[in-house]
């Protein structure tokens, strides 16, 4: 029976499950909308990942958690917080990365990464949930379009109107007053996303600025949310091909270096490197792991320039 | 999949707090209670609050009234929330200093009992009831606050919450600059300068201090309390610095519940026996090697003001972690720290200088400096950021602060949100989700293994 290892971030609006097999390549993901921290949406996220990847949940021989229902999983061995595990699922999409951005349902982050691939500052939003999914979802109800549809929408926005509230509900109470005065929900969804923008950009200087900047999470799929970060922060995101499933696959690297370490602990005191534990194949393209002993704990990351 | 929910579990150990604290609860409540008592003996009360200007009323025989301390005393026994109400009946918003909140409404409550709002026949407010009502009125307010602008105002608002009839005294505490040659730590004209102004307005208040009383200043007095005050300062100095060793014998946490002897306390030999009953303790659990926590893997700092309704909770949740919380600001840059500068014959210099080189008193570069000398001397992994809503004063470097040890030590730090005896401002998970990144942030270098090292 192939064994696999499974990452999955339960957050606070959807639920995201990724299974990797033990050379690190992805055999299957799925994202579960079940609102917040839900049990049937965790539950549809690993159902359906399993289904994709045609194993069966023993085969499962590692699993992380992430998000904010992290720690109510009993399927998970251990849980990682968002931020380590955005980081490592976003220089496994970009490797080059050095700064990841993460709009989540309920929070927004910003993380440097330094030259080997660590965590090395992040900053998240503090007080209220102004610029994050939750603060979207609130104000594309305000203004009566689907959250999809408020993107694209927002990109046609000309006018220039601030939103100016840090508070998600107040900033709803102007939204409503904005729409009263006879501003389009076109031009009202422009300043929604401008405002998402300026509170990311405080962050960012928080941490200081570093290129390439990755963005990862839901919110990343937005246009009108990474066109006006980018006008705001002056330079070009790096979109990877499936921002919303960065935190469950970086869940899912580091159960595959559980994994391996405890294989590793199993099979030998030798310290050399066993060929099936090649790490170069952890899913950071330069991961310089192989070069490590097997008896100390390795943190796959790029090789240092 | 067995069953699909655990409970939310974040891991809580117990800390290994020191066992001499509580002697520390015994010399407080004796405070509070001659404070209850002042009126019934005829004492003269006055209200003060920020820096530790208390040896002055001490030797003129006058109880005292700390506002933070008295604030601090309802939270930790979670009488607080009469007070900050009434307060906010006033008028006194939510986004006040939650110590100036609580502190005022206990004015409130006092005025709530019908009493006059005159000197001694406050004496009748006192009594059975709610804890924040048994606060006798004050006779006299002195006003010594460093850098919060809340706190300058703040025996003004009581001044005139009381009617305009108590008599009060304002010192200007200076700010201490930096970056200018002349203006270094502790050092420089400018420094000097400062402390010459400082000096002579102690001495004027000790000429009005002459006048509520009606009696001669008893500066010999003065000279005693000061030497008890110094030798108890230096002694937990010399504690705090045993505290370099791994695993660290006492934590942030033990020294915040060891504040009061150097804060408000009366001097007297109680509070040198105390830190001698600490430093002793601290020397014996070193000699075995034990620890503030049960299993020390990670040593922290903790920037900012303390959160007065939740020592014991985040002593626990850090001890969890497996983290010393080895020192911090609040505790190691204030409360008498600077003792050699006391000359007990002649101690309002001494005085003087400690109250200007408070924890909020530094200019960021000066702060920065000293707060990176502790870091280095108690080897820091990580650095967390308390953000006390309503206070501002301590907050404000905050940024400067994380940003200056990021680079130069390269540690990472947590920045989160709570107050000093507001509990509505703190939020467990939002908390949580911080620290365990610190965390991993910290097992992750302490982990990695650089690519052809050897």
């Amino acid at each position: 029976m192939k064994p696999y290892v499974m990452g999955i971030d339960f957050g606070s609006t959807t639920s995201k499950t990724v299974i990797l097999d033990m050379d690190g390549g992805t055999v299957a993901s799925a994202v579960s909308h079940k609102g917040s921290v839900s049990d049937e949406g965790a539950k549809a996220s690993i159902a359906e990942a399993l289904a994709i990847a045609g194993i069966t949940q023993k085969q499962v021989i590692r699993a992380i958690s992430t998000g904010y229902g992290r720690r109510m999983l009993e399927v998970s061995d251990k849980s990682y917080t968002e931020i380590t595990c955005h980081a490592r699922g976003a220089i496994a999409m970009v490797p080059e990365a050095r700064m990841v951005i993460d709009i989540g349902g309920q929070d927004s982050k910003v993380i440097a990464i330094d030259a080997l691939g660590l965590v090395s500052q992040f900053a998240m939003n503090d007080r209220c949930a102004a610029g994050t999914g939750k603060f979207l979802e609130a104000l594309a109800r305000a203004v009566g379009v689907p959250l999809e549809d408020m993107g694209p929408m927002a990109l046609r926005a000309v006018e220039d109107i601030t939103i100016s509230s840090m508070c998600a509900t107040f900033a709803e109470t102007e939204v409503v007053a904005l729409l009263a005065e006879g501003k389009s929900k076109t031009e009202v969804l422009g300043a929604v996303h401008a405002a998402i923008a300026a509170r990311l950009v405080g962050l960012v200087s928080r941490v200081g600025k570093r290129e390439p900047l990755v963005m990862t999470g839901g919110v990343a799929q937005n246009p009108a949310a990474v066109h006006h970060l980018e006008k705001a922060l002056g330079l070009k995101l790096i979109i990877p091909q499936r921002p919303q499933i960065a935190g469950a696959l970086g869940a899912a690297l580091i159960a595959l270096d559980e994994a391996r370490e405890h294989a590793a602990d199993a099979a030998d005191e030798d310290d050399k490197v066993d060929a099936s534990l090649d790490a170069a194949r952890c899913g950071t393209p330069t991961c310089t792991a192989p070069q490590a002993r097997v008896t100390e704990q390795v943190i796959h990351g790029p090789r240092p320039h | 999949m067995g069953n699909f929910f655990n409970a939310a579990e974040v891991p809580v150990v117990k800390a290994n707090r020191l066992q001499s604290s509580s002697l520390n609860n015994r010399m407080v409540n004796d405070y509070w209670t001659e404070v209850f008592n002042a009126k019934a003996e005829g004492k003269l009360v006055c209200w003060y609050e920020g820096v530790a200007i208390n040896p002055l009323m001490q030797a003129a025989d006058i109880r005292w009234v700390h506002g933070e301390a008295w604030s601090a005393l309802l939270a930790a026994r979670n009488n607080e929330g009469p007070a900050q109400e009434a307060a906010e009946g006033r008028g006194y918003m939510k986004e006040l200093c939650s110590y100036a909140r609580t502190h005022i409404g206990c004015g409130v409550l006092a005025q709530n009992r019908g009493v006059e709002a005159s000197g001694s026949s406050f004496s009748d407010a006192l009594g059975a009831g709610l804890l924040g009502e048994r606060v006798p009125a004050p006779d006299m307010f002195i006003s010594a606050y460093p850098y919060c602008s809340t706190g300058q105002q703040w025996d003004e608002m009581l001044y005139r919450l009381f009617g305009k009839k108590i008599p009060i005294f304002n010192i200007s505490v200076p700010w201490v600059w930096g970056n200018k040659k002349d203006a270094g730590y502790l050092t420089g004209a400018e420094f000097k300068e400062a402390t010459a102004y400082m000096v002579r307005q102690l001495k004027e208040c000790i000429k009005w201090i002459e006048q509520q009383t009606g009696k001669k200043y008893d500066y010999d007095k003065l000279s005693e309390i000061m030497a008890y005050t110094k030798k108890a300062g230096e002694l937990r100095m010399e504690a705090i610095d045993m505290c370099a060793v791994k695993p660290a014998p006492a934590s942030f946490f033990d020294w915040t519940t060891s504040l009061a002897p150097v804060n408000f306390v009366p001097g007297g030999p109680q509070i040198v026996s105390y830190f001698e009953t600490v430093k002793a303790e601290i020397a014996e659990r070193v000699r075995v090697g034990e620890g503030a926590i049960p299993n020390e893997k990670y040593r922290l700092f903790w920037d900012g003001i303390m959160n007065w309704n939740k020592i014991g909770w985040l002593a626990n949740k850090f001890a969890g972690y497996n983290a010393t919380m080895v020192a911090g600001r609040y505790t190691h840059m204030g409360f008498w720290h600077e003792h050699e500068c006391i000359d007990v014959n002649d101690p309002l210099e001494g005085m003087a200088i400690n109250y200007l080189v408070c924890p909020i008193n530094l200019s960021a570069p000066l702060m920065i400096e000293e707060i990176i000398k502790l870091c280095k001397k108690f080897e820091i992994d990580g650095m967390v950021l308390h953000a006390a809503r309503t206070c501002r004063a301590f907050s404000n470097p905050q940024y400067l602060i994380a940003d200056a040890v990021q680079k130069r030590l390269g540690i990472p730090v947590a920045m989160i949100e709570g107050d000093m005896v507001d509990e509505s401002f703190y939020k467990d998970e939002l908390v949580n989700a911080r620290l365990e990144a610190m965390m991993e942030a910290i097992e992750g270098k302490k982990r990695m293994i650089i690519p052809n090292a050897a």
